[in-house]
């Protein structure tokens, strides 16, 4: 090996070894545990102090808004297969699209006093491939229709909203 | 009409193994009639092809709900432009979708070619048949998009309200149009390989697949980005999520080969390291595809079709291993004579930005999968997010943007410190000026702000460095021809499209950084409840919410309109309206997004709810700078075009320069 080539190799490896170390240093400053229901309430509550993440989806019935401030809702979650395991979660701000009875969400947040707050909500996305999975569960044609909890608005009849 | 569908996948699928085995067996046996037979093969694929994406098409067209697919993914009164939106809304169409593209794209590559590079054309299209019957072995018998439904329903289920947007049109095909475009590349390294022809023709080929692939990548992504901006209404456009990931990853490589290129064709180095980059692309959209379809990493797009994944996990490690028995092989042929001369030089910038390239693909990778081996290796799930990315790939770009300025101005081989110092000279003042200006404008309280700064100071070093180029480019044919200056640039461009067109690229590049900087440390949000009358302020707009409307739009439409005035320095300056908009058969509504956008900052307003008593929820954000990604992908998009446009100067300057390689290095410039 010449010299040129080894001061190369030397460099080369600097930035390697520069961009791994952000990585792993970086992992360990940002990383979250991500558990499911059934895991964290078998462990108990009280197990994880640090931020963690938690899959589930929302129990039927179970979303409570705040009469007067919509944007405090509590809701609990459960695993998809058993739902005997539910863990409540408080969430502060504007819920997604798709936050619905039954519908999968990931949280993000801390345990306190058996709650746990959320300070980030995501639903699964506005998904192309999920019709697929309920196809083979609901009967064609039986989609319930959508009740509209329509305020009795004046219709003023504006014409259509430029498109963004 | 259906049956003919299904039918004519079979026999796509049939067709095209006999094209993979007569080719191989001509090939082999050096048989002239064989291959005549397979000859035409990949155009009778795409034909069959074809044949059944406008069945596929038709029924999405007539309503033909006996197909499981278009019941899942459309219904009566779904707008005929959505309609052919729904082709690819779902898992199995946009197989068929993607195996359209792909044995399109084959065609093509099979009627550029197949008069000329003899030796390696059949190799790469046995390539291209391998990868098509894959695909064709899923559509045949795993994911067929012509399903029946025993009991045709008279109405389908409709299209997901989220994915009816301009862009969720767009974005998906131009997506794929990049993801399919790596095969071709691919295909062409491939049987460079096998045959050994590993001389600087198949880069050639590959430059410029890659760059059209390269070009709808990048489009595709920013559309995404956009569309997520606009419809999903979190005031965000990129999340670090695993899908987007997987769609980044390929760009990153294909970058890096589309710049390492370069030094092979100038030095006939790096043979090697190119073929692997150029392999390593075709890995990632393969690898990209998997995480998408396995649902094996936690992603808020669920794509719960676990059995397709696997297939493509086997698809993947297939291909993984031919790429490095294939390059293991021909290690002694991708030797190279040459090498590196000087740290500073074009050569090294060129290196040391591949690194960088990869070093942020490859923390991107490590973050995607990081929770499939925490899993694996210590049993518990960890997941990384966006502080993580951000936290890794925010240093490693702000090093890539300065060598976007240092690359292009730094002499080849060896620079001397004189060539260092009357090319840097500017930038560096500029910079630095630009910095003392910022500073007392800008806040620098956190870690993000100051990155921000100094992503903002090497903005100007970088676009100032390019500017000079043209600058310098333009002033030499203005006194050499006596041209106005105007006329001079544009000729200057013209000649050099290639040149010009990728400086083009990195000012897109640098506006993008631009704007991702100022959008993510600036950015500002609220949330409130208004009455009628009540106002919300944020920085310096004040929303006073006027009235609350209800309109039926269709029969299966109703959207609940708020109005909301805005008003900077006491000024109305225009009416918000946000919205929800509420489907019929969908359990849902859906937020329209208000979007008040300036080249300094987005006004972004979301409708969270409403009640009885025309109270509203609002969330408000102050995004600035988020305009200028998209002025950026606009810049980069022209500038991609004129680099991809044939040049026959280009041609004449690639001959010189073989010719000279022959005898010597090129001196060094300047």
């Amino acid at each position: 090996m010449t010299t040129k080539k080894i001061k190369f190799t030397l460099g080369a490896f600097l930035i390697v070894g520069s961009i791994g170390y952000l990585i792993s240093t970086s992992i360990s400053q940002t990383s979250m545990y991500f558990v499911t229901v059934a895991e964290l309430t078998d462990q108990g509550l009280s197990r994880y102090t640090s931020e963690l993440k938690v899959k589930g989806n929302v129990v039927k019935g179970s979303i409570i808004r705040d009469p007067n401030d919509y944007l405090e809702v509590d809701f609990a979650i459960a695993d998809k297969e058993s739902k005997g395991n539910n863990l409540k979660v408080h969430f502060k701000g504007v819920t997604p699209d798709m936050f619905q009875d039954d519908g999968e969400v990931v949280v993000e947040g801390v345990i306190k006093n058996g709650v746990f707050h959320a300070n980030t909500l995501l639903t699964s996305c506005p998904s192309k491939y999920e019709a697929e999975k309920q196809a083979g569960k609901s009967h064609p044609g039986s989609v319930t229709p959508y009740e509209l909890k329509k305020p009795d608005l004046k219709d003023l009849g504006t014409g259509p909203k430029a498109t963004i | 009409m259906n049956d003919i569908g299904e039918f004519a996948l079979l026999l796509a699928l049939a067709t095209a193994i006999y094209g993979l085995v007569s080719y191989v067996m001509a090939v082999k046996g050096n048989r002239v009639d064989l291959y005549f037979s397979a000859d035409k093969t990949p155009v009778i694929v795409f034909g069959c092809v074809f044949v059944s994406s406008a069945v596929l098409l038709r029924a999405f067209m007539i309503n033909d709900f006996s197909l499981q697919y278009v019941w899942a993914y459309s219904n009566i009164e779904l707008e005929t432009f959505y309609k052919i939106s729904s082709f690819w809304g779902g898992q199995k169409g946009s197989l068929l979708f993607w195996t359209l593209l792909l044995t399109a794209y084959t065609t093509i590559a099979y009627y550029q070619n197949k008069k000329k590079r003899l030796e390696v054309f059949p190799y790469a299209m046995c390539v291209c048949l391998s990868i098509t019957i894959f695909f064709l072995l899923l559509l045949n018998f795993s994911t067929n998009p012509f399903e029946r439904l025993p009991l045709p329903p008279e109405d389908g289920r409709g299209l997901n309200p989220l994915l009816q947007n301009y862009w969720m049109v767009i974005h998906p095909p131009t997506l794929y149009l990049g993801y399919v475009g790596f095969t071709i590349p691919f295909a062409f390294a491939m049987a460079a390989l096998i045959t050994k022809n590993l001389d600087d023709s198949w880069i050639r080929l590959t430059r410029k697949w890659t760059l059209v692939s390269w070009f709808f990548l990048c489009m595709g992504n920013l559309f995404g980005a956009q569309w997520a901006y606009v419809e999903l209404g979190w005031g965000g456009y990129w999340a670090w999520d695993p899908v987007e990931n997987a769609a980044f990853m390929p760009l990153l490589v294909a970058t890096a080969y589309l710049h390492s290129v370069m030094i092979q064709e100038r030095k006939d180095m790096m043979k090697v390291w190119n073929m692997s980059l150029i392999l390593l692309t075709f890995v990632m959209t393969i690898f990209g595809t998997f995480i998408t379809r396995s649902g094996l990493i936690q992603s808020v797009h669920t794509f719960d079709e676990a059995t397709l994944g696997y297939y493509f996990l086997g698809f993947l490690f297939f291909v993984i291993l031919c790429s490095a028995v294939m390059i293991i092989k021909r290690l002694s042929l991708l030797k190279s004579k040459n090498e590196l001369d000087s740290f500073l030089s074009r050569e090294s910038s060129f290196l040391f930005n591949n690194l960088l390239l990869l070093g942020i693909a490859f923390a991107t990778f490590w973050g995607t999968i990081f929770p499939i081996i925490s899993e694996a290796v210590r049993g518990v799930k960890i997941t990384v997010g966006p502080p993580f990315y951000n936290q890794v790939n925010v240093p490693i770009g702000l090093a890539l943007l300065a060598l976007i300025g240092i690359g292009p101005l730094i002499a080849w081989r060896k620079a001397s410190w004189g060539n260092l110092k009357k090319n840097f000279k500017l930038p560096v003042i500029a910079g630095l000026i630009g910095g003392a200006i910022l500073f007392p404008i800008v806040p620098l309280n956190s870690k993000a702000e100051l990155f921000t700064y100094a992503t903002f100071i090497l903005c100007i070093f970088v676009m100032v460095c390019i500017l000079s180029e043209f600058y310098k480019g333009a002033m030499a044919r203005m006194q050499l021809n006596k041209e106005p200056f105007v006329k001079a640039l544009g000729i200057l461009i013209w000649k050099n499209k290639r040149r010009y067109g990728g400086y083009l690229v990195h000012i897109g590049v640098v506006c993008i950084f631009a704007g991702i900087a100022g959008s993510q440390a600036y950015s500002v949000h609220t949330e409130k409840l208004l009455k009628i009358g009540e106002t919300l302020e944020i920085r310096d707009y004040t929303l006073r919410h006027k009235d609350l409307k209800a309109i039926q739009q269709t029969d299966i439409k109703t959207r609940i309109i708020a109005l909301l005035e805005v008003e900077k320095d006491g000024k109305v300056i225009y009416v918000s309206k946000p919205e929800k908009e509420i489907y019929k058969g969908q359990n849902q509504p859906v937020s329209e997004v208000a979007l008040h956008s300036t080249w300094k900052e987005d006004l972004y307003v979301i409708l969270a709810d409403y009640r009885e008593d025309m109270s509203i929820t609002i969330k408000v954000y102050v995004n600035p700078m988020v305009s200028w990604l998209w002025k950026g992908g606009l810049i980069i998009a022209i500038g991609t075009l004129i680099a991809m446009w044939p040049d026959r100067l280009e041609r004449r300057r690639r001959l010189e320069r073989m010719k000279k390689q022959e005898l010597a290095f090129s001196p060094a410039q300047e």
